[in-house]
């Protein structure tokens, strides 16, 4: 056997992904509607409470929301719900 | 009509018929003569037997997948598609009545009246391996891409640098090894198994055979394999989760059932350590599926903290001839003639050691220390637990009739604590629950959510006192709860 | 971390521009994955691992530290 050895891919297959698209930005100076997205880890509402502080006190609305499950993807609904409601969103805290 | 004479260069039963053939050729005679050899090969022979026409080749071995023969001298009568008489080896008699009935004759001077013949080619392992995997690939049911390694490569280092292993060597899935892997399960190659995160590759019977080649599976392995690969990507075991955490937990898989040992498998002494080949590969072909479809690398997507070695995989049989209680998978659910899986993510175990209890309340009161211990002795209800009972343990509950629920229901009550005991600070730890939540110093609180959170496993040699403790990942709704499949599906 | 990567993700394609808030342990690895994920510009911030022990004091002073980089990558 001279030849090199054949062998079959053991992966998806799936090229690398590439374009996947980013929203536009918010236009400046006005205020925001933004959804604080509670990922459920300890200590991220401490966190969270401030940031709520901060951006009420900077003009925005504030939406607080939580995740089910820190350990899995956030349900589609819950993002569909998130996305129909609010301009923005921050996800806190991951460590 | 026509004959059809399969011949192979080194086979002497082939040089002893051969100028009879060709001299019946020459006479008018309708027969071909098709060698199996290659072109360099099939020349010599012409002319070491003193052919004055060098044999066709049969190109891809065609002809001899077709006809199929045990043995070569392979001659064979056709009309149009239809085969009408065959002689495999030489038969001098047998010869010249098919050549009759094709209306020509077998000149028989210097034949013997019976010499056996050789293996026809297509039943040589190599080559028959090599038609079977062609065939897969023709009928669809190989479609992976293929790879091909350098023939200046080393496939071993080479299947390194692709980043397709876990650091031990893996072995290289050619099409040949993945399609006798297959026979293993009557399943459709391209039946979807599992979608794997976290990049959501597709996990095809395929893709995970690719993969239980290069864990090392032997074969009767792939269907606990693909039953474990189904159990993981479902939702409820947060397999996304359990990859991306920095905590140290992976994949364990436990086989209750006959169908264990038909795959070769260990539930006896030194079943969670090396030495078995289906204890092995079996959670070694999981983390290879879960790391080469799905995408999920250490230090990249997976970023535990420190791990432990059953990330590499972990898989045991239980031992059900004297176990105390019913296969772990059957008591969840899986039909008690059936071979089940028990799918669950846990750290590496612990021993617990006793000794001395002889009664079922005191090798309890062991094993609840154990148990209270995962993790921290203070964090309560986030983890599940996994007794893995030595057979020296177990046949304390077997002798005294306790059987799992009675086991589990008292382990359950043994690992409460005073409150004042696992609050923050308590024994000058700062972990613990914290005080805003306990009222009262002596009001106990459970370790565990639910009794039923303590699973309960029976598996080792016969000699030594001793169980094994897993402690879980993130358990329940918030992490990743155990699940069980049988294996039948998949075989 | 790699979850709440998707997440933010998938909250772009439905027009909503997202921020994921991690600790700086992930940063190397968010990278990798945006990458992988199609998205190398996935919003991202981090703060100052560890998290778990921090007291509230502190981590409300990397709120208020953070808050205004956050709104940075939301706004125009």
């Amino acid at each position: 056997m001279n030849d090199g050895l054949v062998i079959l891919d053991p992966t998806a297959e799936r090229d690398e992904a590439t374009g996947r698209p980013l929203a536009a930005a918010l236009p400046a100076g006005t205020g925001a509607r933004i959804a604080l997205l509670d990922i459920r880890k300890p200590r991220g509402d401490v966190f969270l409470d401030e940031i709520e502080r901060l951006l009420r006190e900077r003009g925005h609305e504030v939406q607080r929301t939580a995740k089910p499950t820190f350990t899995k993807p956030a349900p589609a609904d819950l993002r569909r719900e998130i996305a129909e409601h609010c301009d923005a969103v921050i996800e806190a805290l991951a460590d | 009509m026509e004959v059809i004479a399969l011949v192979k260069h080194d086979c002497e039963t082939c040089a002893t018929l051969a100028p009879a053939l060709e001299a019946a050729a020459i006479a008018g005679a309708p027969v071909r003569m098709v060698s199996q050899s290659n072109e360099a090969e099939t020349r010599a022979f012409a002319e070491r037997v003193g052919l004055t026409t060098v044999p066709e080749l049969d190109e891809g071995l065609a002809l001899s997948e077709r006809l199929d023969p045990e043995a070569v001298p392979a001659v064979v009568l056709l009309d149009g598609d239809e085969e009408q008489d065959r002689v495999e080896g030489l038969h001098r008699a047998r010869l010249e009545a098919l050549f009759a009935a094709a209306g020509a004759t077998l000149p028989r001077d210097g034949l013997p009246e019976i010499k056996p013949g050789c293996t026809s080619i297509t039943q040589e392992p190599e080559v028959a391996a090599r038609l079977a995997a062609k065939r897969a690939r023709a009928a669809g049911r190989i479609r992976a891409r293929e790879l091909d390694l350098g023939a200046l490569e080393d496939p071993f280092e080479a299947l390194h640098q692709r980043g397709l292993t876990d650091g031990l060597p893996v072995v290289p899935p050619t099409p040949e090894r993945v399609v006798a892997l297959l026979e293993h399960t009557r399943r459709d190659p391209q039946d979807l198994v599992g979608v794997v995160p976290p990049y959501g590759g597709e996990a095809t019977v395929e893709k995970v055979a690719i993969n239980a080649v290069m864990a090392g599976c032997a074969g009767p392995e792939l269907p606990i394999v693909l039953a474990a690969v189904e159990a993981a990507c479902r939702e409820a075991f947060a397999l996304h989760g359990l990859i991306a955490t920095t905590h140290p937990a992976g994949p364990l898989v436990i086989v209750s059932g006959p169908y264990a040992d038909e795959a070769g498998m260990n539930a006896r002494g030194n079943a969670l350590g090396q030495g078995n080949r289906a204890n092995s590969t079996i959670g070694r072909a999981l983390q290879l599926v879960a790391r080469n479809v799905g995408g999920g690398r250490p230090g990249v997507e997976d970023r535990a903290a420190h791990g432990q070695p059953g990330k590499v995989g972990a898989a045991f049989a239980e031992r059900l001839e004297d176990s105390p209680f019913d296969g772990l998978a059957q008591d969840r659910g899986v039909p008690a003639d059936e071979t089940g899986i028990t799918l669950v993510a846990a750290e590496a175990p612990r021993l617990l050691l006793d000794q001395l209890a002889r009664e079922p309340e005191g090798l309890c009161a062991s094993l609840a220390t154990a148990l209270e211990s995962i993790a921290h002795p203070k964090q309560r209800l986030a983890w599940d637990g996994l007794v893995v009972l030595g057979p020296e343990h177990g046949r304390i509950f077997r002798e005294a009739g306790w059987d799992r629920a009675r086991v589990r229901d008292r382990l359950f009550a043994l690992t409460t604590s005073p409150a004042g005991d696992i609050v923050r600070g308590a024994g000058g730890s700062p972990e613990g629950v914290e005080e805003r939540f306990v009222s009262d110093p002596d009001m106990p609180v459970a370790k565990f959510a639910a009794p039923d959170r303590i699973l309960l496993a029976y598996a080792g040699g016969d000699a030594g006192l001793f169980s094994m403790v897993y402690g879980s990942w993130a358990a329940g709704e918030i992490g990743s709860a155990p699940q069980s499949a049988s294996v039948e599906p998949w075989r | 971390m790699s979850c709440g990567l998707r997440d933010v993700l998938e909250l772009e394609s439905l027009d909503t521009p997202a921020v994921l808030v991690a600790s700086n342990a992930f940063v190397q690895a968010a990278d990798d994955q945006a990458q992988k994920l199609g998205q190398p510009e996935i919003r991202r911030i981090f703060v100052d691992h560890p998290v778990q022990d921090r007291t509230d004091d502190e981590l409300q002073a990397t709120a208020r530290a953070v808050v205004d980089d956050v709104l940075g990558r939301l706004v125009a």
